[in-house]
């Protein structure tokens, strides 16, 4: 099955099965491994990527079902040596410890900020109820991402 | 200009929250962990595992498996030398107990048996339907307290009553103690079983190389030292024949300590496909299910004080599950009998551990070892002693525990102890004097919890030693390589903070490369909060020996005594005129000048001055330092639906030192998170040996949701023996959280919690027998 799938604004032509999910076309064809999965079954946010400005969770998602979707990955957030604003206030408030959730934390953060970009500190709390930090970063997650926006908003 | 360098973040790092060194990395995604690597030819294996909790193997025939297109090896017992693994082999060998593959006996739900390499994971698991293995199944027996009784099963023919281990702890004379007592109570507590669940699975990649017979393991790991070793001895190769390259980690929490027979495994299965690298990744059902878990643990307690407040004596048993095999049973039970020494004065104490073992999944090191489930025992205790006494919290522990310089019962030396201190500015920060037996018309409460750490156990091996080498560039960048694991604790941030401040040079100079069994220096490994102390003072002592070679050759160039010569803020500098003598580079360019040709490599080994345990009584100084924390916990109860709010947590911490305040503050936040989620959740769920709950959807961990307001405070100490002053912290502040909030919920409803978790069912039982007691 022939799809088309624009990824952190790259067009690529995929001929698949048909049951590959997102973040295996992501991960493998792509090559691009910055987004993760820790569990396979939607319960931990670290295959967060962003469809169509909305945050997903690619490991549920069959990537045949988004066919012409634009997809943005946590390796589309940077440019060269400069860093996105969030994965600045992550790095600058000590918000990552051993960093395998830090991929999926920060693009459900920035679906958060894209739709949203004043949050409020609990509304920032509720939109990342579903990335599972297990070294338990939260509070800084929340001042890095509170910063973020404070900072993007200028 | 000198405010400028004041200012710089990088220049004397120490003390100063510079960013991570490896979070350019981690925030873009770009670093490779060992989940991400992806080799030509890759083959993925999958290990062949017991279905029954306990049964002899009376043959194991794999010959329909092998003829699957797309199977490459399959490897059991046959194909090794059947040689057991432990991880407490100098002080016990007898718990050196477990197999890579079992060949007679399995002895719990996921035992391993062999592994199957395919070229896909697919072809994995189906080859492994296709194993026939024929069991002869064995009554099996899955409680510790059950398992202790003779009529039960006998998991381990090498012991009697499936008690394999015995830790006596016995000091004074208890007995008399209790006699002198004027109030005495006897409680029992029980803990549950929890899992560290990384957020990156067990994962490893094999390869053997033919032509030289050597091994490359590509591992996320903590002690990757410690998985060479064990794989030198189950495959009787030479340490320098195998190369274990620790990746960044995904998080450890004492889960990935040990060899593990999937790594085992991996190694083997690429010696049968001739060379072809082997990934095994663990599922997250595998996860939950065939990881090492926290032992649960009944701690029974019986102590007596006098009306003053002084603790008189203190007696228990301790009743540890340890699952099938022992693995780091011997630390885990130490930590949770000897550890009331470090944080109270206690002259009469008698306390004996138990593990047993069950047909249940293996339990080991887990964040705390056995400190959480005893400090959760042990400081409810307390308060309910101080309580009977009719004393306040605070007073009495003031009263009771252990201060600077000085000795403890059972000869532990404490030289810097910030345990008052601690007590004092969290109950001051918390206001405690306002709201301790005042709030519970509003069933508010607050509670108290106090807690001491080792830096590092010597229990692993004779030895707990760090080294570390500092090779500096011509053109003055360095290179810091040190066998300590970073598994997301910033520990290579901290030691490269170390290296940097005392060559006294931009931290920026610094690369740093860990853990790399062929590159860096032997390094214990990532437990028992050592890596800040140990390899941190091994850093510190490369530093100081690459620094003293290039100032000697400054000082024989310009004819001065190298004595009186440093490098502060990338400048050399006379220490007596306080004069510059020349930049860091410029004198980086005269070592590897025409002249003097000198390389700059600085070495550092460091092993604490400790003395052995005597294990058949508990004493002996288990660390060259000690760390103390006080912890706070403000709760809100819910009478109608059982619910706990905690409304916030302070923790204070006798850090030494903070070499890197933020990452301080991560770790304290990190082990409260971890502790809430303990106290209230986290519970692996068992039935007939079987994990019930192995995935994130029912084996619940602390989310954002669940994350109350955390206030941190540091006591800086300055240990004499610290880098900087510094002690290690990573796991002190997870070992009294249940104990904060569950005497907090005392004084908010008056109910005394001794089962963890505190779920909701529990609470309203509680509060409906306390009702019927006041009628």
């Amino acid at each position: 099955m022939k799809i088309t799938l624009t990824v952190n604004g790259k067009q690529h032509e995929l001929d698949l099965n048909g049951n590959e999910t997102l973040l295996e076309v992501i991960r493998d064809h792509l090559k691009l491994t910055g987004t993760k999965s820790s569990c396979d079954e939607a319960e931990c946010g670290s295959c967060t990527v962003i469809i169509n400005g909305r945050s997903a969770l690619s490991c549920i998602t069959i990537a045949c079902d988004c066919d012409g979707f634009s997809v943005e990955t946590i390796e589309g957030l940077s440019s060269g040596e400069e860093l996105h604003p969030i994965q600045q206030a992550f790095l600058d408030k000590g918000a990552v410890q051993c960093g395998f959730c830090t991929p999926g934390m920060i693009m459900s953060s920035k679906a958060l900020l894209d739709n949203n970009p004043r949050p409020s500190k609990e509304e920032i709390k509720k939109s990342l109820d579903g990335n599972l930090c297990r070294c338990a970063c939260y509070q800084k997650i929340f001042e890095a991402v509170y910063t973020a926006a404070d900072k993007m908003a200028k | 200009m000198a405010e400028n360098k004041k200012d710089n973040l990088y220049l004397n790092p120490v003390g100063k929250n510079v960013p991570r060194i490896d979070g350019r990395g981690l925030v873009t995604g770009q670093t490779k962990f060992t989940y991400d690597i992806k080799l030509p030819n890759m083959l993925y294996g999958k290990m062949i595992r017991s279905p029954h909790p306990h049964a002899l193997i009376k043959n194991i025939d794999t010959s329909k498996a092998q003829k699957l297109p797309g199977v490459k090896a399959i490897v059991t017992a046959a194909d090794t030398e059947n040689i057991k693994f432990g991880s407490n082999e100098f002080f016990f060998p007898h718990t050196v107990d477990q197999l890579p593959f079992e060949s007679e006996k399995v002895r719990y739900i996921g035992d391993e048996i062999g592994a199957v390499a395919a070229v896909d994971e697919e072809t994995a698991v189906a080859a492994l339907k296709l194993i026939d293995v024929e069991y002869e199944i064995l009554p099996a027996v899955f409680d510790a307290v059950e398992a202790m009784k003779p009529t039960s099963p006998s998991i381990h023919s090498h012991v009697r009553n499936n008690i394999g281990l015995i830790l006596p702890v016995n000091f004074g004379n208890s007995e008399r103690g209790l006699r002198e007592s004027d109030y005495i109570r006897e409680d029992i507590f029980y803990t549950q079983s929890a899992a560290h669940a990384c957020m990156e699975t067990h994962v490893c990649v094999g390869q053997w190389e033919e032509f030289s017979n050597k091994i490359t393991l590509w591992i996320s790991h903590q002690a990757p030292f410690k998985v060479r070793e064990a794989l030198a001895k189950c495959l009787k190769m030479n340490l320098n024949s195998i190369r274990v390259i620790k990746m960044a980690s995904g998080g450890g929490f004492g889960g990935k300590l040990e060899m593990l027979p999937m790594d085992f495994a991996a190694c083997l299965l690429s010696k049968k496909a001739s060379g072809l690298p082997v990934k095994m990744c663990y599922t997250r059902e595998e996860e939950f299910s065939f990881s090492r878990r926290k032992h649960n643990m009944i701690y029974k307690l019986r102590s007596g004080v006098k009306k003053d407040g002084t603790i008189m004596a203190i007696t228990g048993e301790v009743i540890a599950d340890g699952g099938a095999y022992c693995s780091y049973g011997p630390t885990v039970l130490a930590a949770a009998t000897m550890r009331i020494f470090m944080v109270y004065n206690i002259k009469n104490l008698k306390i004996s551990g138990y593990r047993v073992y069950t047909n249940t999944p293996i339990s080991g090191a887990i964040r705390g070892f056995g400190g959480v489930q005893s400090g959760f025992s042990i400081e409810s205790h307390m308060d309910m002693l101080a309580d009977g006494i009719g004393m306040d919290p605070i007073e009495f522990r003031l009263k009771n525990i252990t201060g600077p310089n000085m000795v403890t019962t059972n000869k532990m030396i404490i030289s810097s102890n910030g345990l008052r201190e601690c007590i004092e500015k969290v109950t001051e920060a918390c206001d405690w004097k306002n709201k301790y037996r005042k709030q519970s018309h509003i069933c508010r409460g607050i509670g108290i919890g106090i807690a001491a750490d080792v830096m590092g156990s010597k229990m692993y091996k004779s030895h707990e030693s760090a080294g570390s080498i500092i090779k500096i560039e011509e053109d003055g960048s360095v290179y810091l390589f040190t066998g300590a694991a970073d598994t997301g604790q910033g520990s290579n941030t901290v030691l490269s903070q170390i290296a940097a401040h005392e060559l006294g040079v931009d931290f920026n100079r610094i690369k740093c490369t860990s853990a790399d069994t062929e590159i860096t220096p032997f390094d214990t490994g990532s437990f028992a909060s050592r890596v800040t102390f140990i390899s941190g003072n091994a850093t510190l002592l490369a530093a100081k020996d690459a620094k003293k070679q290039i100032l000697e050759i400054v000082a024989n160039e310009l004819k001065l005594d190298a004595e009186i010569l440093d490098i502060q803020a990338e400048e050399v500098i006379n220490k007596d005129s306080g004069s510059v003598v020349m930049t860091f580079s410029k004198a980086l360019e005269l070592c590897y000048s025409f002249n003097y040709g000198k390389q700059i490599i600085g070495t550092g080994s460091f092993n604490p001055r400790t003395t052995p345990i005597d294990f058949r009584t508990g004493e002996g100084n288990v660390s060259g330092s000690y760390g103390f924390e006080a912890q706070v916990a403000e709760v809100e109860v819910n009478k109608e639906t059982g619910e706990i709010t905690v409304l916030k947590l302070w923790d204070a911490h006798d850090i030494g030192k903070a070499i890197n305040p933020q990452s301080v503050e991560g770790q304290i936040e990190g082990s409260l998170i971890m502790g809430l989620g303990y106290t209230f959740f986290e519970d692996l769920k068992m039935r007939n040996g079987k994990v019930m709950n192995a995935n994130f959807a029912n084996y619940k961990v602390p989310r954002s949701i669940n994350i109350p307001p955390m206030e941190s405070i540091f006591v800086e100490t300055k240990d004499p023996q610290g880098p900087y002053g510094a002690k290690g912290m990573g796991e002190a502040a997870l070992l009294p959280t249940s104990a904060a909030i569950a005497n907090a919920v005392f004084d908010a409803v008056g109910i005394r919690l001794k089962e963890l978790p505190f779920t909701p069912d529990k609470i309203i039982k509680a509060l409906k027998e306390q009702e019927l007691n006041d009628i």
